[in-house]
């Protein structure tokens, strides 16, 4: 059995590519904290093309030189599951996904406070033949709680290796890794396929064929129910095989769980932590993003000063250092929503979230489970609408999709930072609250009723085809891991810098060349950008945009920041950079907006009309591309960007005409 | 196995999930008129005949509720809550 027997006669394994191990396992058990463990910082995300499974893969050196592929999928309850996530499991695992090999082995995470239901999957997988080596994590939680596994006895009753683990203090792990590499050499598979089906039921041969490799898409429910309870009958006799229970300390956790979501406390704590949130996004950051701030100020007019006068240092200058530069100054702000974020998703205070507002969600159409795709659209729209494949109905993940754009973005932060600053007074209300701070909210606060209107619009409209339900579990109130948390700061403000560096960067660029070119003709007096591309452009849309208070400057400000709505930020800031003949003089964004509207050129409304704007248009090249992945077609990417600007003309359209008329 | 046949010959006793107050511990027995997916759902859950259930919160307008099964805790709404057959323990 010595794993050192096998190496010889297996050595063309340790030459050839990695092995691929699928980890799978439920939602909760701990299986990303294993992949982490397991494969350190050395993991990438990736997509497989053409479908929407996100392939989080990294490699991990086993004993005996054997190096794996370790393939992190999406937690998922049953094989034949009712979520998007669930269904991609099992194609995965069938070798069914274009560009993915079929796993050479199956890497199984239990969760050993929650043996029973965690076995459901467990048994599902040995039908389908696939080796398989079984990963008990959470001991230590278990024994807390006064459960005692023996895994040598639950191997012997499932007829598979049981590596008794614990991910979160990585207990066990040379365990598991010499596992896997055994069965790796040597792939074994379960000789319980189907033992939980008594020959002898009446249904047996019919549930059989039903419940096999290929199962039916849509099987009676009396075979459902009836497979269903005679599976978990075998489990039950399995774990109380397995299993000494002690006597159950009353938990605290489950105290502290009954106020997050009690009638009288849930919404206020809720609320209170939302509002900790926003305030630290926008106080703690303050001071990071003045230093990047003013080094990018300070950067621009070195290369200014510096590097002789001409086009190359005016592209650097006026172009590519204060549009980059002026994204770069968000990464705090993301940084800190993430770190929240993180936090508490893994405390598993997201859920209890989700359980306060299933109400007032379902009200205007959504569930409950659309509250965390909607929140990560305040940092993001691309990780919301991705975070919708946990949403079963079709019809609920569409309607989720469409509004996500509408969670005010952190991309917006910047255009609403620069128009407050330049056009609502620096007030203190009461002397504490901020006038600023409160208009920002309000254009929240419009996102988020814009969102609800079309929500619960779309629900009026049209009737669902498809069955909607929310069945949640609540995962257990933990003390959150701050390795995971930093995690997921690093991966989000890694993929921002990584848009900035590119999407921002060439946006940048093509500004500064068409608000440079053409060059004004000798002689000419006025302002250089009125005669370039940009300029042109903004006069042709001007007409059009004149009703919502806005002139050619911002009209091409307009245009330029569709790819990205931060573009407009530096494209604004590049045109009047451009159109200012004094090169010495290196003003702020906000102080030239400032300028223009002390001489009549942009009024307070044209700034809250251009905001109003930017609540609701899909100024967002990778939203629409993220809709056109997940919805699979066009059509929902027209409609997404048609509504938005739609409205977006609307209710900047009212702002302005009442504004200026009743004011 | 003999308790699940005692249910079917009581059925005066069953009352949906749905009504079960806070506090109360009950053993599934059925579960019907259900769309697929959401049976699927449910039976993956552990919500098959014979398993004991204790329902522990209840938002307002008695929807979500919250049941405490097989070592972990479910939330899921009164309408479907109501699909679920249960006797008292």
């Amino acid at each position: 059995m010595s794993p050192t027997e096998s190496t010889r006669s297996d050595s063309n394994h340790r030459v050839s590519t990695p092995r691929s191990v699928a980890l799978v396992g439920n939602p909760n058990c701990g299986k990303t904290t294993l992949f982490n463990s397991l494969t350190g910082s050395n993991y990438k995300v990736a997509n497989y093309p053409g479908v929407t499974v996100e392939k989080k893969t990294g490699v991990v050196s086993l004993p005996n030189d054997i190096r794996i592929q370790l393939i992190d999928l999406p937690g998922t309850y049953a094989l034949l599951g009712s979520t998007i996530d669930e269904q991609i499991v099992t194609q995965f695992l069938n070798g069914e996904i274009k560009g993915a090999e079929k796993p050479d082995l199956v890497v199984a995470v239990i969760d050993a406070t929650n043996l029973e239901r965690n076995l459901y999957l467990i048994s599902e997988l040995i039908d389908s033949g696939f080796p398989i080596v079984v990963a008990l994590n959470m001991m230590d939680a278990a024994e807390d709680k006064g459960i005692k596994v023996y895994s040598e006895l639950l191997s012997r009753a499932l007829d598979l290796p049981v590596i008794p683990i614990v991910a979160r203090s990585k207990r066990g792990l040379e365990d598991l890794k010499s596992a896997i590499a055994q069965e790796i050499l040597h792939p074994t598979t379960s000789k319980r396929s189907f033992a939980w089906l008594p020959h002898e039921h009446a249904l047996a041969p019919k549930i059989k064929e039903t419940f096999s490799l290929h199962p039916a898409e849509h099987p009676e429910p009396e075979l459902i129910t009836t497979a269903g309870a005679l599976r978990y009958a075998w489990i039950r006799s399995v774990v109380a095989r397995c299993t000494k229970i002690s006597e159950r300390v009353p938990s605290q956790a489950s105290r502290r769980d009954a106020v997050l979501t009690s009638k009288v406390w849930g919404l206020p704590i809720f609320g209170v932590i939302f509002a900790c949130i926003f305030q630290a996004i926008f106080t703690w950051a303050q001071v990071p993003m003045d230093l990047i701030s003013s080094a990018v100020d300070a950067l621009s007019a070195w290369v200014a000063a510096t590097l002789p006068a001409g086009l190359f240092t005016s592209l650097l200058a006026e172009g590519i250092v204060p549009g980059v530069g002026n994204v770069i100054v968000f990464v705090p702000q993301i940084a800190i929503l993430f770190f929240c974020l993180g936090v508490l998703e893994d405390s598993g205070y997201l859920a209890r979230a989700a359980f306060l507002l299933d109400n007032f969600m379902r009200k205007v159409g959504l569930q409950g489970r659309a509250f965390v795709p909607l929140l990560s659209s305040f940092a993001c729209a691309v990780p919301g609408i991705l975070s919708t494949r946990t949403i079963p109905s079709r019809f609920d993940r569409l309607t989720t999709i469409m509004i996500a754009p509408l969670m005010g973005c952190s991309a917006r932060l910047p255009v609403y930072a620069v128009l407050i600053g330049a056009a609502v007074p620096s007030l203190f209300i009461g002397g504490f609250i901020s006038l600023q701070g409160l208009v920002l909210l309000g254009m929240y606060a419009l996102g988020i009723a814009g969102a609800c209107c079309v929500a619960w619009i779309v629900q009026k409209l049209f009737k669902r085809k498809d069955s909607c339900f929310f069945v949640l579990e609540m995962p257990p109130l933990r003390k959150p891991v701050l390795r995971v948390v930093l995690r997921n700061v690093y991966d989000a403000v890694l993929s921002f810098l990584k848009n900035a560096s590119t999407v921002i960067l060439a946006c940048s660029v093509v500004v500064w060349f068409l608000a440079t070119f053409p060059k004004p003709e000798p002689g000419y007096q006025g302002n250089p950008v009125e005669v370039s591309y940009a300029g042109k452009m903004g006069k042709a849309i001007e007409p059009v945009i004149k009703p919502l208070g806005f002139n050619w400057e911002i009209g091409f400000g307009i245009i330029s920041s569709f790819p990205a709505r931060e573009v407009f930020v530096s494209s604004l800031s590049t045109v009047l950079n451009v159109s200012d003949t004094d090169l010495e003089d290196h003003k702020s964004l906000i102080q030239r907006l400032q300028e223009k509207r002390a001489d009549g050129s942009f009024s307070t409304y044209t700034a809250i009309s251009l905001m109003v704007f930017y609540v609701f248009a899909c100024q967002c090249m990778s939203t629409l591309a993220v809709c056109r992945r997940e919805t699979g077609s066009w059509r929902w990417v027209f409609v997404m960007f048609g509504y938005m600007t739609a409205l977006a003309y609307v209710a900047s359209f009212a702002t302005y005409q009442i504004g200026t008329r009743l004011f | 196995m003999e308790a699940i046949q005692k249910t079917h010959t009581t059925t005066s006793f069953e009352k949906s999930l749905s009504a079960v107050k806070i506090g109360q511990r009950v053993v599934v027995s059925a579960i019907k008129s259900c769309p697929t997916d959401l049976l699927r759902k449910l039976v993956s859950m552990g919500l098959v005949e014979g398993t004991e259930v204790k329902v522990t919160q209840r938002g307002f307008f008695g929807s979500p509720i919250n049941i405490h099964l097989l070592g972990s805790v479910l939330s899921l709404r009164s309408a479907e809550a109501a699909h679920i057959q249960v006797q008292p323990l």
